[in-house]
């Protein structure tokens, strides 16, 4: 039985690979500096043959130095040793390990390939192994971090992330920060010598702290234990998967990154809608797909209201909508009244899309406008697009900031109060449309601005059609599970 | 049911003691059948002698063609008559097509002409991750022009194999339309449930390919199917 719990929550964490010379950039210090920024509440063990000190702590010569047992490791020491000091990690009752260290199967060469396999005789032993060639566990609630990420976030959510690819698993590591996805764990697991996709997928379905899981893989070790995981996991919460190399090209460079082989785009996908799982195609379709998964409720939205100012945007929403099976319902003429008596004359319309008519409609305006387009019981969930550059003429002209001038916090007060008031989720599209050297005034803004939606439980996406591709996801995920 | 699985072994192993990879049409029928798919009605015609009680048991209109492992693209070498009215019809397509076998191993498939506008094809092909995985879409010349097909893996059950058909493009070429009436979705269901069947219970089966599957009013009927054996 794994003790996963001492893997993801370890209390004493052996370094294995640790150089005293304070100015080394070895993965094992990287490891080690990444886990103390992060706050990391446990014990940190260095072990390096040649012992010293790092930052004031005492370098162990060998694991079996270390006095008392460990409950996990991180090794980083060169490849043709990782087999021993696995080794010596299992005899200090380590519940796991992960080997950041590549040289292994994925060079495909025979010494590569013989070096996996000894890990994985060792792991058969009774450690089990994250890795090797990957960028090991993210655990907020522990502050373990992956190799490349001391500054990740300290607050725990319910989206889980597996993935092959280290690169990836530190992107969305980093895209979930400002995004507001909240992680419960991640993990890089490389090479899969040991735990992979389907065991952990399996892990993260029972595990109480994740409510999303979302994978990126590249080949699956065996297909048919993949598929009765992912079925089973669905129908108790969201999978969000991406399948690389489902391309030629991207194929070619699978076989050359993990050792596995990429399958064929169609069977894929069937495969992936059989299990009701979510698919996407890249890393910001995963972020934005957990995003939403992860913010709002556990249903289906069929109908929107979108409200924002210029006539374009009703139309570009529109395109979106109907492209997602999402329909922006045209409101009844008696509420079409009452709206429009909140709204600027002329060039406003209430119909739905709800149009604005300038990008300064104020805080309270949207307040009203978003209560009574949720009196339309065809509106399940509103989108509220917000121009907030345009205030920087505006500023200008007075001489003020446009972060004393554009009035995000108000607005994020009325969607959330709007939100809970009826009990209709608020989405918030916030355009990037200038992000020049000149602009970085703009840029700060937005990012204040998306806090402050986030702050009030509020998701915010750069587009609309990002936003309702997401929100299409839901509908697929949970009118097939509930429906 | 283990009956079916013991009549198409026994067809599977024929071609392969031949030491042929290539099931003929008739054979792939013959395996088809024995799963319950609904095929045409045809006769193996080797002699001349066979082809007048072979059209008077099946019926006229017949489509006529060569049958023969060694010959994939029957169509494109002339090797298909179709809609065929009488036994002189019938004796002169044989002529023919005998002909046109030019001493590949072979005969002549005597089958009803199978009447319908809407062409469906369906298949079974191993994949590397998911083992047996059946294909569905649309069939005839569009199968290869517009490629609208989707796959699930096997075994299939009748609500993956109805969420299948709604997967393809061309999924309305399922609903009644322009007074044709809606395809009978349950018996269709049942074919690619049995096609998925049909991969799991025979490793030797590398790849079926069923194509087209003509919709006869509602009823689905096999038209041509190809069997490659691993």
């Amino acid at each position: 039985m794994t003790d996963f719990e001492r893997i993801f929550h370890p209390q004493r964490l052996a370094i294995v690979g640790v150089s005293a010379d304070s100015r080394s950039i070895g993965f094992g210090n990287g490891i080690l500096v990444a886990c103390r920024a992060m706050g990391f509440a446990g014990e940190i063990l260095p072990v390096n043959p040649r012992g010293g000190t790092f930052a004031g702590q005492e370098i162990y010569r060998s694991v079996e130095d270390i006095p008392g047992d460990i409950d996990f490791a991180a090794i980083a020491v060169p490849a043709e040793s990782v087999p021993d000091a696995l080794e010596a990690c299992r005899r200090k009752g380590a519940a796991g390990a992960e080997v950041v260290t590549a040289g292994f199967a994925e060079l495909g060469t025979p010494e590569g390939i013989a070096l996996e396999q000894r890990v994985k005789e060792v792991a058969a032993r009774g450690i089990r192994v994250v890795g090797p060639n990957c960028f090991g566990i993210y655990c907020p609630r522990s502050g373990l971090t992956l190799l490349p990420g001391p500054d990740l976030s300290r607050e725990s959510g319910p989206v889980a992330f597996l993935s092959q690819s280290g690169g990836m698993s530190i992107d969305l590591a980093h895209t979930g920060k400002w995004m507001g996805i909240r992680f419960s764990k991640v993990v890089s697991f490389g090479n899969g010598a040991d735990l992979r996709e389907t065991e952990l997928l399996r892990y993260l379905g029972d595990d109480p702290e994740t409510g999303v899981v979302a994978m990126y893989v590249e080949g699956v070790e065996d297909g048919d234990a993949f598929f009765e995981a992912a079925r089973s996991v669905g129908r108790r919460k969201p999978v969000v998967v991406y399948k690389g190399g489902l391309s030629e090209a991207g194929r070619r460079a699978v076989v050359g990154h993990t050792a596995s082989m990429g399958g064929s785009r169609a069977i894929w996908s069937g495969v992936l809608r059989q299990v009701n799982a979510v698919q996407v195609g890249d890393l910001a379709e995963i972020a934005q797909a957990c995003l939403a998964f992860a913010l709002l409720p556990a249903r289906t939205y069929r109908g929107i209201s979108m409200i924002g100012g210029g006539g374009a945007l009703g139309v570009a929403a529109g395109d979106a909508a109907e492209a997602n099976g999402i329909s922006i319902p045209l409101l009844a003429p008696e509420l079409q009244d009452r709206i429009s008596a909140v709204l600027p004359k002329p060039g406003s319309s209430a119909g739905n899309p709800i149009d604005v008519a300038n990008p300064f409609f104020p805080p309270e305006g949207l307040r009203r406008v978003l209560q009574l387009a949720a009196e339309d019981p065809r509106v399940e969930l509103q989108v509220v697009t917000s121009l907030l550059y345009h205030y920087k003429s505006q500023a200008a002209a007075i001489g003020r900031s446009l972060a004393e001038v554009a009035p995000f916090r108000e607005l994020a007060e009325a969607a959330g109060d709007a939100a809970e008031a009826t009990g209709k989720p608020v989405i918030v599209i916030l355009p990037s449309l200038k992000r020049g050297g000149d602009d970085l005034d703009v840029l700060d803004v937005l990012a204040r601005a998306r806090q402050a939606f986030l702050d009030r439980g509020v998701p915010v996406f750069d587009d609309i059609a990002d936003a309702l591709r997401a929100v299409g996801h839901l509908n697929a995920y949970y009118g097939r599970r509930d429906g | 049911m283990a009956e079916g699985t013991a009549r198409a072994a026994q067809i599977l192993e024929g071609a392969r003691l031949d030491g042929r990879r290539v099931l003929s049409e008739h054979e792939a029928k013959g395996v088809l059948a024995a799963y319950g798919i609904p095929v045409t009605r045809e006769v193996l015609a080797t002699a001349r002698g066979e082809v007048a009680a072979a059209a008077a048991a099946i019926g006229f209109p017949l489509v006529v063609k060569a049958c023969s492992p060694e010959i994939a693209h029957k169509t494109e070498r002339g090797l298909v008559r179709v809609d065929l009215r009488s036994e002189s019809e019938a004796l002169r397509a044989f002529d023919e097509i005998m002909a046109g076998l030019a001493g590949a191993p072979g005969a002549v498939l005597v089958q009803e002409m199978v009447r319908g506008s809407r062409e469906l094809a369906a298949g079974l092909v191993r994949d590397a991750d998911f083992g047996p995985c059946v294909m569905f879409g649309l069939g005839g010349i569009f199968t290869e022009i517009l490629h609208d097909v989707a796959f699930r893996k096997a075994p299939l059950d009748e609500a993956d194999a109805l969420d299948l058909f709604q997967e393809i493009k061309g999924w309305r070429i399922l609903e009644g339309a322009r007074g044709l009436p809606p395809a009978d979705r349950k018996e269709l269901a049942a074919l690619l449930i049995a096609l998925g069947r049909l991969g799991r219970e025979h490793p030797a089966v590398e790849e079926i390919d069923v194509n087209p599957i003509i919709l006869a009013g509602s009823r689905p009927v096999v038209a041509d199917a190809l069997i490659v054996l691993r």
